[in-house]
């Protein structure tokens, strides 16, 4: 199997401003939000990184999508590191979180080639995929809407679309469901597995145990920026299932009490 | 090759083109309101110099000397004759504008005349009260004591000066060298301020908008340098503040007849005239305005880009705003552009100085090249750090 993303070592910490401070309930000025974070992922693999909120999942996929430096560590994507050759990086991997967002005066289809000649894909090949994807999410018939104007779970699907545009390697994705109607997370869940099936190597975050189970071959539980536990989902759940395992953990790091 | 530069920059101007209400805004709106602001006030302006020289002025005068009341008779001088006792209350007339001049002579004005070469003769005092607050009052007073001096001279003549008005044109300035000194005190300032605040109303809502939005930090995902991205953006930036700014100026320059051409003509014929400009001069004038929008839109861009949200932004563009401002009086007090090389170094003021000179039409093509030279620099130095910024995750990504 080929590695396709090795994690070294990463390590974040914020200043933390007064304000920050007293919202965290914490006199310590520097908040270390991902401490020495060590994984790999593989070809053709769904690898879902588990944890409760404030853990640190959103600042480590961030370090990966090279939005932010690691203090310490590094990435590396088919041996490309994030750190120090960022925009190659770029090329190859897609980044969806929900922070992100479309600008809601264009149309689909307006940002969907505005990101595919960012990317510089040649415009046969984007008109091609650009009706493959549209159609497969139903978004061909509001291709000419602007965004403003679209429903929420429409507005996701865009998102998805977009951030796939110039076919990436590897996608990276915070709390996939989140804020997702039913509907929507299914066609969402579906997508990934289907570009799991093309050989993609997909990242997900996520705090809901039933996705990772569902949908992922390998987890991380990370707690307070550590991780605790990283293996095949089928040797993580051998004895019990994920959500007990969790808990096992959690409350042995936190001596007992929440 | 798809250039990321102009793929950001074709985004920037869809976004505005495509927006009528945004694009009506920033580039008809200026255009349109500087034309009827300007065209107003031009013409109260006229028809207040028109009333207060056709008006007829309520004139009280103590003491009537007979060469005088003949001198008025013909005049739109209303003439009532007052005691002295009567002065104080005529002042207050003035204030509550019922008179417009009071005229006082001393009671033996004529006599004192008819002793003119006469040794140890005392010179008369005639005195002229008027309330400068009172347009018709300030005429009168303008009026009138240009006849008295005449007068006086009529009385002594020891020489003439300008004696033909009617046949010699004694102003060797032609109409061009008017419309120049016109222009060069108002139009540097106006234009600048103008400048700015289309700048002001794009580049805030494009660069810390699209950060507060979040929709910025879906571009720093692709794979365009950052610094492509900023070139883009300042692009397309400058290139619809200078819409707007070319919107300023037909505005400005269309609604320049009736502001100053009326005003002059009732004055001494003098006019505006637009032929007074050369294609170089033109040139020149695009010169300066297109490197001081890049500049403008590049410090504002910085200040954005600092700038958490749109409305922190346009707080933080507002002092650049007063330093523009400054920089555009020294044009109001000097119509005069300065020739030392050194005033073309300092940005801004180095645009304020070479619009005086165009407009007056007295610029060295050195100085202007100086101006649009250091104003480049400058753009492409602000243009380094803005780059840094996209760079930064703290500025790009501060909670
Ligand atoms: N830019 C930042 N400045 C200060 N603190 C931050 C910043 N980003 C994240 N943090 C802090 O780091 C910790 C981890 O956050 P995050 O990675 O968002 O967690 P998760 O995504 O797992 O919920 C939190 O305590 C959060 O408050
Ligand atoms: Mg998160």
């Amino acid at each position: 199997m080929k590695e396709v993303l090795k994690v070294e070592g990463l390590t974040k910490s914020f200043k933390l401003s007064k304000k920050q401070q007293k919202l965290e309930n914490t006199d310590t000025k520097i908040k270390t939000a991902v401490k020495g974070l060590s994984f790999s992922a593989f070809e053709g693999e769904i690898f879902g990184l588990l944890g409760p909120n404030g853990a640190g999942k959103t600042t480590t996929l961030r370090m990966l999508a090279t939005l932010i430096k690691p203090d310490s560590g590094d990435a590396f994507i088919n041996g490309t590191s994030v750190v120090k050759e960022p925009e190659k990086v770029r090329e190859k991997m897609g980044f969806l979180t929900s922070e992100l967002k479309l600008e809601e005066f264009f149309t689909p289809n307006f940002l969907y080639d505005f990101f595919s000649d960012m990317h510089k894909i040649p415009d046969d090949v984007r008109e091609k995929r650009k009706e493959e994807l549209f159609k497969k999410f139903g978004i061909d018939k509001f291709a000419e809407v602007k965004t403003a104007n679209l429903s929420t779970g429409m507005k996701q699907k865009t998102s998805l679309v977009v951030s796939v545009a110039h076919d990436p390697d590897i996608i990276i994705f915070d709390e996939p469901t989140n804020g997702l109607d039913v509907i929507t997370a299914k066609v969402v869940t579906d997508f990934l597995l289907e570009l799991k099936a093309q050989g993609k190597t997909i990242i997900v975050s996520t705090h809901i145990f039933s996705l990772v189970e569902k949908i992922c071959d390998r987890a991380g539980i990370i707690i307070d920026g550590e991780m605790i536990l990283c293996d095949r989902i089928d040797s993580l759940t051998k004895e019990k299932n994920l959500e007990d395992l969790f808990f096992e953990l959690y409350f042995q790091r936190k001596g007992g009490d929440i | 090759m798809k250039n990321g530069t102009l793929v950001v920059f074709k985004k920037e101007m869809a976004r505005f083109l495509g927006d009528k209400r945004l694009f009506f805004t920033t580039v008809i709106l200026p255009g349109l309101m500087i034309f009827i602001m300007y065209s107003i006030m031009g013409q109260s302006m006229s028809s207040l110099v028109k009333d207060s020289v056709e008006k007829q002025y309520n004139t009280y005068i103590v003491n009537m000397p007979a060469v005088v009341s003949r001198l008025l008779e013909e005049s739109n001088f209303d003439v009532t004759e007052i005691a002295e006792n009567e002065i104080d209350g005529t002042k207050d007339k003035l204030k509550s504008k019922d008179a417009d001049l009071l005229v006082v002579f001393p009671a033996d004005f004529e006599k004192n005349i008819a002793s003119f070469g006469q040794e140890g003769r005392e010179i008369p005092y005639v005195e002229v009260y008027y309330y400068s607050s009172n347009m018709v009052s300030s005429a009168a007073y303008s009026r009138i004591t240009a006849l008295f001096d005449e007068m006086e001279q009529g009385i002594s003549n020891v020489f003439d000066v300008n004696p033909d008005t009617e046949n010699t044109m004694y102003d060797v300035a032609t109409d061009e060298d008017t419309t120049g000194t016109l222009f060069a005190s108002i139009l540097p300032m106006v234009l600048l301020m103008l400048i700015y605040s289309s700048c002001m109303a794009i580049a805030p809502e494009s660069i810390a908008g699209e950060k507060e939005r979040g929709t910025f930090a879906a571009m720093l995902l692709t794979p365009v340098p950052r610094g492509q991205i900023a070139l883009g953006k300042v692009l397309a930036l400058s290139a619809m503040a200078l819409l707007g700014g070319i919107s300023s100026c037909v505005g400005t320059i269309l609604s320049m007849p009736s502001l100053m051409g009326d005003v002059m003509e009732s004055g001494d014929g003098m006019s505006i005239s637009l032929s007074a400009y050369t294609p170089g001069d033109y040139a020149g004038l695009i010169v300066i305005i297109l490197s001081t929008v890049i500049l403008f839109i590049t410090i504002i861009s910085v200040l954005s880009a600092y700038a958490k949200t749109v409305k922190e932004a346009s707080t933080l563009v507002l002092p650049v705003m007063l330093l523009v401002m400054f920089a555009g009086l020294s044009s109001i007090y000097s119509s005069e552009a300065k020739t030392e090389i050194y005033w073309y170094l300092v940005p801004i003021l180095n645009s304020v100085q070479s619009l005086i000179g165009i407009f007056a039409r007295s610029t060295g093509t050195v100085n202007i090249a100086v101006t649009a030279g250091v104003n480049i620099v400058v753009s492409a130095i602000g243009m380094l750090i803005l780059r840094q910024m996209f760079n930064s995750e703290k500025i790009m990504f501060a909670r």
